[in-house]
This record gives C-alpha cells, structure tokens and sequence, in this order.
C-alpha cells in the first residue's frame, strides 16, 4: 500500500476545506456551511472519480478501506480502531439528525443588504453645487447641526449612536462613503431608512428622511462636507 | 464487480451524509443577530413583576438610543438601556421590562413593539416605507399614572391609535432607582390588529422608555411623545413546549447507520458471488 494513495487526497480535502473557509473570505463574504459542504461534496466525487478510473487504481484506493472495514485478519491497534470507527459513524449520522431537525434557540440570520441598488431615478447623478471651499464649510456647519448627534466627528460614533443595530455609519472607514458615488448618498441621506428596499430588511435604520427637513442643495452640501471631513474622495467609475 | 458495487454503496453513503449535512449545517457564518429574548416555559405566567417566576428568567439586554429618525427628536435620554425578560406557559406570555431611572414620576412609561400581519414594518412606528409597502405595528404601551398598558396600533408616527379590543395587562414597580415593567397577554388572541405569537417561531421586538421628569420650572416633561429612548428591531420568541422527536430520528438514523454497516461488512466478507 502506497502512502500516497490515501495521504494526497486526504490532504486535498482538508486544503480545500481551509481555502473555503479561511481563504475565500479574504476576498470575497463569508461562504455559508452549506456551500462549502456542497465544494467538498464535489471535490470528494472527483476524487473518487479519479480514484475509481482503472481497475489498479481503485484496488489501491479502496481495497485498504475494505479490509480494514471489513475486519479480516485485524488484531492489536487495527481492530480497535476499525471498531471506534463503526461505533462512531453511526453516532455522527444520529447527532447530525439531531441537530438538524431539533428546534433552534438561535435567531434567524440577517442576511441584510448593506448597500442596496438605489432607485433608477437616483443612478448617475452627480453634485450641482460647486465644491468650493465656502460650500464644503456650509456643508461641514449642517453635518454638525443634523448629522453628528449619530453620526459624530464622521466616525460614527456620535452621542445618540449607541443604541441603534446596525450603528450609524462611519465615514472614514473605507468601506462606507468611499465605495459609494455621490448620487448614492444623496439616495440615502434624502430618503433615509425607510427608503431602503426589501434587500435592505429588516428595516431597523434610524436614518431620517431628511428630504422632508433639508432642501436638495443642503443635501449635496452635506456630502461635500461628509468626504471633506472624513478624508474620502466619492467613487466614480473613471 | 464486487469492488465497485460497493465502492458505489460507499460513494452513495458519503455523499448522502455530506448533501444531508450540508443542507441543514446553519449558516453560522453569516452576521445574525444573536441576542434573543426567550418566554421560558414556566408552570404559571406571572403578571407581577417582583414575583419569583422571574429569576427563572434569561435576561437580555439592549442599548437605547434617543430617537431621532422622526420629529420632534431628543439628542439626550435617561436610560441607557433596558433588561428584557420573557416567560410563558403555551397560553400567556408575559415580557418584563427592567430599566433605570433616578427618580419615579407619574408619566413614566415604557412600551414593547412588535409587527403586526405578515407585512415587514419599520422598527420606527412602523413608518411608511417609500419604495415598498410596509405593515403596522402593535404596540404595547405602559404609564405609571394610567396604572394599566393599553394595546394599540401604528404605521408612522402621528398614527398611534388605542385598539378597541384590549387584550392586555400591565403592571409597573419601581424600586431601588429601576423601574419593572410587566406586559402580559394571551399567546394568540384572534384579534388581527394583535401580533399573534407562534411558540418556537422568532419575531421582531423593539423597546421604548419615556423618563416622564417634570421640569420645576417650565413643567415640561423630559421625555414625552416621540421624545423617547428607543431601540432597534431585536428577537423575541415563545419557547415552544418540549418536542422529543428529533431524539426519536437521531435513534432512527442511528439504527439505520448500523444496519448499513452491517449489511456492508456481511457484503465484504462474503466475498464476490459465485
């Protein structure tokens, strides 16, 4: 019996269990259980696909699995072994039941939208007011006047922040305003949290529906003021 | 053709475990919610809310924050948060409130909200939404002087609205600086302006809590209408009563599992058929 014959799939398995699970987040969201459980189902048929191609190769690949299933001539460490496994697989099979069919004490994931596709009439538009420092510092006075009791010094952490779930959004990290355009944010800060779609349920933004408080040119005052302030540069596709 | 009818017994096996596993794995990788509040199953459901019931309970605990999505906003409010706990006994349910507040005042009040029908709502009075149809809410309102909750309904601020049909009880303690809140109802009531609970089900809960302070001077209130300390949508859920079942599958498959080997082995040791 080759080491191999077992080992390099064995390794593969695990290698792609660690690359769905830790790799992939890197540069992607998370990927659910069951996703990478349906990856490592592929791979494991490939495998045996490959595995199974000759006669020679399945003899090698599954007749060490059979004898040692099968128990024929086993004694000392082997037979417990062999034992330990037949006492397990069938635990495993009735705990998988188990948890897969008793009731769940947890809640049920959000799987929340952060950023949802605004409406058509908000795609592409771009800023009317000039951004001149006279109306980037107008724009920073009304930030700190209607935004900054959640919003803070653009971080997110102003003083009535700290109850709502999902918190107010900070500006300077990068993953907020600076992935967004302008006409985006003017989506957002005009019509609010309950402008959000059915992607962004459930709907538990505090965000106020300043169009009905603020005039446009303040709004697009704000953003001015909200990039200036954080240190961002809106998004554009150039 | 030994090897492969077996080899496809096995293949058939794993991937059956794997495609049963992978169907039913939670997604824990997912960001959720995991703050709940639980009616805990208890023989009796008190309305009191010093009564010893409660210590059975889990507390959950939420932050508040002053509202500000609607006008009239407040920037500032007393409490900090609240302490929710949750019991039942498959036909009441009743939820304590368990907040701070320095001084007791005769317009104290707190409230619980939930959706109401199987429309979505906004955590914020149910508020319209502006690119989709929203649903109401049922709100759950308690005030000191009042010495009772009332049952109403909203969608959007300004619509509050007392129901016809109370089906609620309220009773409120203050000791020691903390207020104790307790709501109590049936766990469905038939009345479709009311949430109706189904136990082991989750549905979304929010909390508000007004310090009713009178200013010495203008006779203000501190706190009052929408100027309140609010919470985001969180979980709540009636426990549902003991289910042995899942034991009863988990033994099945177990049976199932052994017999599989069993047939498996015999297979293997008898060698290929003559």
């Amino acid at each position: 019996m080759k080491g191999g014959t077992h080992l390099k799939p064995a390794l593969l398995m695990v290698g792609c269990y660690i690359f769905f699970k830790f790799g992939m987040p890197l540069f992607t969201a998370p990927l659910p259980a069951s996703l990478i459980m349906l990856y490592l189902m592929l791979t494991f048929s490939g495998i045996m696909i490959f595995m199974t191609l000759s006669g020679t190769s399945m003899e090698s690949f599954l007749g060490p699995i059979f004898r040692f299933i099968s128990g024929d001539g086993q004694e000392g460490t082997m037979k417990t072994a062999r034992l330990a496994v037949l006492a397990l697989f069938p635990l495993l099979v009735g705990w998988q039941t188990y948890t897969s069919t008793a009731s769940s004490t947890v809640p049920p994931a959000e799987n929340r939208t952060v950023h949802p596709a605004p409406p058509g009439e908000f795609v592409g538009l771009s800023n009317p007011v000039p951004n001149t420092p006279e109306n980037v510092m107008q724009g920073k006075g009304l930030f700190a006047a209607f935004c900054s009791p959640c919003h803070g010094n653009f971080d997110g952490k102003g003083p009535a922040s700290k109850g709502f779930s999902p918190p107010p959004a900070n500006f300077v990290d990068p993953g907020t305003i600076a992935q967004l355009q302008e006409s985006y944010v003017f989506w957002r800060i005009q019509k609010g949290g309950v402008g959000l779609s059915v992607e962004g349920m459930p709907w538990k933004s505090a965000m106020p529906r300043w169009e009905f408080e603020l005039k446009d040119e303040q709004i697009w005052k704000i953003i001015m003021g909200e990039y200036d302030g954080a240190g961002q540069k809106p998004r554009t596709w150039e | 053709m030994r090897m492969n009818q077996v080899a496809m017994w096995c293949l058939g096996l794993v991937a059956g475990v794997a495609f049963t596993a992978g169907m039913s794995a939670p997604d824990i990788l997912w960001a959720q919610e995991s703050v709940a509040i639980r009616a805990m199953l208890v023989k009796t459901v008190p309305d009191d809310p010093t009564a010893a019931a409660w210590s059975s309970a889990v507390p959950a605990r939420f932050p508040l924050s002053p509202q500000v999505h609607w006008p009239t906003r407040i920037l500032e409010v007393t409490a900090k948060d609240v302490t929710a706990r949750g019991l039942s006994d498959g036909k009441q349910v009743a939820i304590m409130l368990e907040y701070e507040d320095p001084t007791e005042d005769p317009d104290d009040a707190a409230a619980v909200e939930f959706m109401v029908g199987d429309k979505k709502a906004h955590f914020a009075h149910g508020q319209p939404m502006a690119q989709v149809e929203g649903g109401p809410v049922n709100i759950w309102f308690w005030k000191n002087k009042n010495a009772k909750a009332f049952d109403m309904n909203a969608k959007g601020f300004g619509t509050l609205k007392v129901q016809d049909q109370q089906d609620l009880k309220g009773k409120g303690v203050y000791q020691d600086g903390k207020w104790k809140v307790v709501f109590s109802r049936a766990v469905t009531t038939g009345d479709a302006n009311d949430t109706q609970f189904k136990p082991g089900e989750f549905i979304n809960i929010a909390f508000a809590v007004w310090d009713g302070k009178k200013d010495p001077a203008s006779g203000d209130l501190k706190e009052k209408g929408s100027q309140k300390a609010v919470s985001s949508w969180w979980y709540f859920r009636v426990d549902p009563q003991p289910d042995y079942t899942s034991y009863f599958y988990a033994l099945l498959a177990i049976g199932l599992a052994a017999g599989f080997e069993f047939v498996v082995i015999r297979k293997l040791r008898k060698g290929p058929a003559a």
